[in-house]
C-alpha cells in the first residue's frame, strides 16, 4: 500500500518537474512550429508546411545585419571581458588583496543591475561623453561593445573564480617542486586546470551579449541594430513565419554551441 | 527465535546483481555485523533494511511485521550514517528531538528523552551547540543519540567509525558495544574493517560479490571458515595449491605430500594454513607434516615476527614467531624445520 | 635573512595581484558608477517642452511620479506582476530544480541544456512563441474550439495573464538553476536521515529541505523579482501598448517623449524600488528563519 503511495509521490514530483520544463520550452516549440507553416498568418491548424520562410528570413536585411552586428559585438565584448576579467579573478582568488571581497562584489554588480537602468545610464553617459569630447560615441559600434563588455565581466569573474575555488594548490607546488618556474607553472598547470571555467565564461559572456535586449535598446543607432532588437521591432509590427524562421536559426545556433561546449565543460557544473 | 529477518533478499540493477539471495535471521538484542570488501553488497543490504532501496525480490520482517513495502519513515530503524548526516541547521537537542517529533511523542516527554539520549552518549551540556561546532567524535555521538532517542526496533550502523581517527575508533567501538548490550538493542552494522567487526559483533555475516559466504561467530569463522574467501578475509592464511589424492591426503603443486584431516573430496584443491599453527624447530618434532623450509623474508612486528618461507620452488608459507627473549631473528636464506598437525590445515575444493 | 625572504616575495606578489584587479575594477567603475551618477544628475534637471532639457537642481520629476495616479498605478501594477511571477516561479521551479539536482540520469546534461537554452534565446523570441499560441486563431484557441470547449476565442493576448505567463516562462530557468545548485549542496544523506527518523516527505521538506535550501530560495527569488520588475520585451509584446509597466514606461520617456529628466527619475525609482523591496524581503526571511 505504502509502496504504491511512495511511487505515486515520486510520479507527482516528476510530473510537476516535467510540467515546469514543458512550460519553459513551450514558446520555443511554437516558434519552431510556426517557422515551417505554409501560410503567412499564424492560424491553427496550419494549411501545410514549407521551408520558404528561411529564405525570406535570410533575405531580410535587418535580420542579416542584426545578426552580423550581434556577432561582432558579442565576440569583441567577450574577448575584452576575458582580458579584463580573468586576471582579476586570478588575483581575487589567489591573493589576499585589500578589500578583495568588496572588489569581487563590485565586479558582479552589473549582473544584478536592471537592464533598463543600465541602458538609460549608459545612454546619458554616452551623451555626456559626446558633448565633452565631441567624439560620436552614441549609436556607435565602440559604445555598444563597451556597454556589452560591462555585462560580460560579471559572468567571467563569477565562473572563473568558481572554477579556481575548487583548484588544488598543491598541484602548483608539485609543478614547482618538479622544477617549473612561476611562468611555466602558470601556462602548463594553472591555466589548463581553469580552462573549463574560462570556456564557460566565454560562452556565457558571449550569449549574454548576443541576447541582450533591454540595455541595447537605448544604445543602437539608425541602421545599426542587433538581432534581438530587429526581432523585437518586427514582432511589434506583426508575427509571421519569417520572424519565426529567423528566431529558429538563432535557437539552433545557440543550442549547438551549448551542446558543443558541454562536451568540454559540463554545463550542469558551471551554471 | 529470530526477531528480525531477511529472506531471499535480492537486488539487481539491469544485469548487475548487487545482492543475491541473502538470508539472515537476527535474534532480539543481537549485534550482527555485515562484513566484506567494498562492493560486496553489504551497504545495499543495509539500505534495503532501512527502506531506501526497494528490493527486487525477497522479504524483510521486524518482530511480527513484514516491513518490505513500508517507506523508510514507517520502519522505526534508527540509522547512523557514515557521514553522520546531522541536520546542520538544528542544534544538538533539536537533532535528537527530531525523531520524537515525527513519532508524535508528547512535548512534555521529549525533553527528558533527549536528555537521556545525550546522557547515554555522554554529551550532556552540548544541547545548544550546532553540529559544525562539534568535533568528529562528538558529531558521531549526536548521530547515535538521535537514532537511539526514538527507541528504534532495529539500530542500523553504516560504517559508523570510519570517519574517526584510529585512537578514538578503539574507544567508540567499546562504547557502542556496551550501550547496545545495556539497552538490549537489536543492531546491524556494516563495516569493511575486520578488527572492528570482530571486537563488536555477536555474529558476523561475511559477504562477497552480493552473496553471503558465511554466517557465524568470530570463533566459527576463524576456526572453521566455510570457503577460501572467508579463510583469506578473516585473519591471515597461507594458501598452497595442489590436489587431494585420497582421503586425508593432499599433494602440493610442488609435490609435497601433506596429511590433512579435512581433505575429503578427491580433486584440485587449496590448503589453507593459519601462520600461528605452524611450529618451528624443536616444536615441530613429532608432527605428521614436517618439512625443511628456507626463509625468504622476515619482518619484525614488535610482539611477533612475520616470516615467509619457501618449502620448494612452488610452495610458500607464512609463519608467526612470538618475540621471546633470546630469539635470534631468522635471516633470509636460513634453513629451518617447520611442521603442523593434521587438523591445522584446511582444504577447500576448487569451485 | 632566509626567514624574511618568503614574506618579501609574497608582498611583491600581492602588489602585482593588486595590479591585475585594477583594469576590470576601473572599467566597471567608469562604465557603471559614472553613468549612474550622471543619470541621477539628469533626474534633477528640468524638462521644458520645446526647449528639451534645462539644467536645474529640482526634485519635481520625483514629485510628479508620486503624485500622478497614472504613474503610481504603473508602479503598483509592476510590483503586483513581479510578486505573482516570483511566487509562481518558486512553486514551479522547486520540483524541477529538485529533480535536476537529484537525478542520476545519463541525460542530466541535456535536461540542464533544455533549461539553459531558452535563457539565451532572448525574451523577444520567447514572446513570439506565446504570441503564436495565444492569438485569436492561435494554437490554444484553435484546439479549445476544436474540442468544443469554447465557441468564442478567448482573449488572452494583450492581457495581464499573457504577460504573467510570459514573464514566468522567462524567469523560471533562473529560479531553477539557482535552486538546483543549492539543492545539490545538500547531502542526500540528510534527507535520508530525516526519513529514517520517521519524517514523511512533506515533513522532511518542511523541516529539512526548505530551511537548508533557504539561501538559494532567497537568491533565486531576488533574481527573478529583479528581472520581473525590469521586464521590457514581454510586457511590450504580450501586454500591448495599453499594458504599461515600468520598463516600457522608462523607454517611452527616453525614446518617444524625449523627456530625459523624467525618464532618468523613473529609472532611478525603478532601481530603488527593486533594491528596497528585495532587501526588505531578504530581511524578513532572515529574521523569520532565525
Amino acid at each position: 500500500m505504502s509502496a504504491i503511495r511512495l511511487r505515486a509521490a515520486r510520479f507527482a514530483l516528476n510530473a510537476a518537474a516535467a510540467f515546469s520544463l514543458g512550460f519553459i520550452l513551450l514558446p520555443l516549440f511554437f516558434v519552431t512550429w510556426l517557422a515551417f507553416f505554409r501560410q503567412e498568418i499564424p492560424s491553427f491548424p496550419p494549411e501545410g508546411y514549407s521551408l520558404q520562410w528561411f529564405a525570406a528570413a535570410a533575405a531580410n536585411k535587418s535580420f542579416v545585419d542584426g545578426f552580423i552586428l550581434s556577432l561582432q559585438v558579442g565576440i569583441a565584448a567577450t574577448l575584452i571581458g576575458l582580458l579584463l576579467g580573468v586576471p582579476a579573478s586570478l588575483a581575487l582568488v589567489r591573493h589576499r588583496i585589500p578589500l578583495g571581497p568588496g572588489v569581487n562584489t563590485f565586479l558582479l554588480l552589473p549582473l544584478v543591475m536592471p537592464g533598463i537602468v543600465l541602458g538609460t545610464a549608459t545612454y546619458v553617459f554616452q551623451i555626456e561623453v559626446e558633448i565633452t569630447t565631441s567624439v560620436p560615441v552614441m549609436g556607435s559600434l565602440v559604445g555598444l561593445i563597451a556597454a556589452h563588455t560591462l555585462v560580460v565581466i560579471p559572468w567571467v569573474v563569477r565562473l572563473v573564480t568558481a572554477s579556481l575555488a575548487g583548484f588544488d594548490r598543491s598541484i602548483e607546488e608539485a609543478a614547482q617542486n618538479l622544477g617549473a618556474g612561476p611562468v611555466t607553472t602558470f601556462w602548463r598547470v594553472t591555466l589548463p586546470s581553469i580552462r573549463p571555467g574560462i570556456v564557460a565564461a566565454a560562452l556565457f559572456g558571449f550569449v549574454t551579449s548576443f541576447g541582450n535586449l533591454e540595455m541595447s535598446l537605448f544604445l543602437v543607432g539608425p541602421g545599426r541594430t542587433t538581432l534581438p532588437i530587429a526581432i523585437l521591432q518586427y514582432l511589434e509590427w506583426k508575427i509571421d513565419p519569417t520572424v519565426a524562421a529567423a528566431s529558429l536559426i538563432q535557437i539552433v545556433l545557440i543550442g549547438v554551441s551549448m551542446i558543443v561546449t558541454d562536451r568540454y565543460v559540463k554545463l550542469s557544473r558551471v551554471v | 527465535m529470530a526477531w528480525f529477518s531477511i529472506s531471499h533478499l535480492r537486488k539487481t540493477y539491469g544485469d548487475f546483481i548487487a545482492v543475491d539471495d541473502v538470508d539472515i535471521a537476527v535474534a532480539k538484542g543481537e549485534f550482527l555485523v555485515l562484513l566484506g570488501p567494498s562492493g560486496c553488497g553489504k551497504t545495499t543490504t543495509l539500505r534495503m533494511i532501512a527502506g531506501f532501496i526497494a528490493p527486487s525480490s525477497g522479504r524483510i520482517s521486524i518482530g511480527e511485521n513484514d516491513v518490505t513495502d513500508l517507506p523508510p519513515w514507517k520502519r522505526h530503524c534508527g540509522l547512523v550514517f557514515q557521514s553522520y548526516a546531522l541536520f546542520p541547521h538544528m542544534t544538538v537537542a533539536q537533532n535528537v528531538a527530531f525523531g520524537l517529533e515525527t513519532h508524535k511523542v508528547p512535548e512534555a516527554e521529549r525533553g527528558p528523552r533527549v536528555m537521556e539520549a545525550l546522557r547515554l552518549v555522554r554529551l550532556e551540556g552540548f544541547e545548544k551547540r550546532y553540529p559544525r561546532e562539534l568535533s568528529g567524535g562528538q558529531q558521531q555521538r549526536v548521530a547515535l543519540a538521535r537514532a537511539l532517542a526514538m527507541e528504534p526496533q532495529v539500530l542500523l550502523l553504516d560504517e559508523p567509525l570510519s570517519n574517526l581517527d584510529a585512537k578514538l575508533r578503539l574507544e567508540v567501538r567499546i562504547e557502542i558495544r556496551e550501550l547496545q548490550q545495556k539497552l538490549g538493542l537489536t543492531t546491524v552494522m556494516v563495516t569493511h574493517d575486520q578488527e572492528e567487526a570482530l571486537t563488536m559483533a555477536d555474529r558476523l555475516v561475511v559477504m562477497e560479490r552480493g552473496k553471503v559466504r558465511q554466517i557465524g561467530t568470530q570463533r566459527e569463522l576463524y576456526e572453521r571458515p566455510a570457503n577460501r574467501f572467508v579463510a583469506d578475509f578473516i585473519g591471515r592464511s597461507a594458501f598452497i595449491g595442489g590436489k587431494v589424492m585420497a582421503l586425508g591426503q593432499f599433494q602440493t603443486s610442488g609435490g609435497l605430500s601433506v596429511a590433512c584431516r579435512s581433505a575429503s573430496v578427491v580433486g584440485p584443491a587449496t590448503l589453507a594454513l593459519r601462520p600461528e599453527r605452524v611450529a618451528i624447530g624443536s616444536e615441530a618434532e613429532g608432527l605428521p607434516n614436517r618439512f625443511q623450509a628456507k626463509v625468504v623474508h622476515a619482518s619484525y612486528l614488535g610482539a611477533l615476527l612475520d616470516v615467509q618461507v619457501a618449502l620448494n620452488a612452488h610452495d610458500r608459507l607464512l609463519l608467526q614467531i612470538p618475540n621471546r627473549a633470546g630469539l635470534s631473528e631468522p635471516r633470509p636464506g636460513e634453513v629451518m624445520t617447520i611442521g603442523w598437525a593434521e587438523d591445522a590445515g584446511l582444504v577447500f575444493g576448487e569451485g | 635573512m632566509s626567514t624574511i625572504a618568503p614574506e618579501a616575495v609574497a608582498g611583491g606578489r600581492t602588489r602585482l595581484a593588486g595590479l591585475l584587479v585594477v583594469p576590470a575594477t576601473l572599467f566597471v567603475a567608469l562604465m557603471l558608477i559614472g553613468p549612474l551618477a550622471i543619470l541621477f544628475r539628469y533626474s534633477l534637471n528640468k524638462f521644458v517642452p520645446g526647449q528639451f532639457m534645462v539644467d536645474a537642481l529640482v526634485i519635481e520629476n520625483y514629485i510628479k511620479f508620486f503624485t500622478d495616479g497614472y504613474y503610481l498605478n504603473v508602479l503598483i501594477r509592476t510590483v503586483r506582476v513581479s510578486v505573482i511571477c516570483t511566487l509562481a516561479c518558486l512553486v514551479m521551479g522547486f520540483p524541477l530544480a529538485y529533480v535536476l539536482a537529484r537525478t542520476q540520469s545519463r541525460f542530466k546534461n541535456l535536461l540542464v541544456i533544455a533549461v539553459v537554452l531558452p535563457l539565451f534565446v532572448g525574451n523577444a523570441v520567447r514572446a513570439a512563441g506565446w504570441m503564436t499560441a495565444f492569438g485569436s486563431r492561435g494554437a490554444l484557441n484553435a484546439s479549445l474550439m476544436g474540442l468544443g470547449l469554447i465557441d468564442q476565442p478567448l482573449e488572452i493576448m494583450y492581457t495581464e495573464n499573457a504577460v504573467l505567463i510570459g514573464i514566468i516562462a522567462v524567469n523560471l530557468p533562473f529560479m531553477v538553476l539557482t535552486l538546483q545548485s543549492v539543492i545539490e549542496g545538500i547531502p542526500r544523506n540528510v534527507e535520508e536521515a530525516a526519513f529514517s527518523l520517521g519524517a514523511n516527505p512533506p515533513v522532511m521538506f518542511r523541516r529539512v529541505l526548505w530551511p537548508l535550501a533557504l539561501p538559494g530560495i532567497l537568491a533565486g527569488t531576488i533574481l527573478t523579482f529583479i528581472l520581473a520588475m525590469n521586464a521590457y520585451a514581454t510586457p511590450v509584446l504580450l501586454g500591448g501598448p495599453k499594458f504599461q509597466t515600468m520598463g516600457p514606461l522608462v523607454y517611452g520617456q527616453f525614446a518617444q517623449q524625449n523627456n530625459w529628466p523624467f525618464g532618468a527619475a523613473i529609472s532611478f525609482i525603478l532601481m530603488t524600488a527593486t533594491i528596497v523591496l528585495t532587501m526588505t524581503a531578504n530581511f524578513i526571511v532572515r529574521r523569520r528563519s532565525r
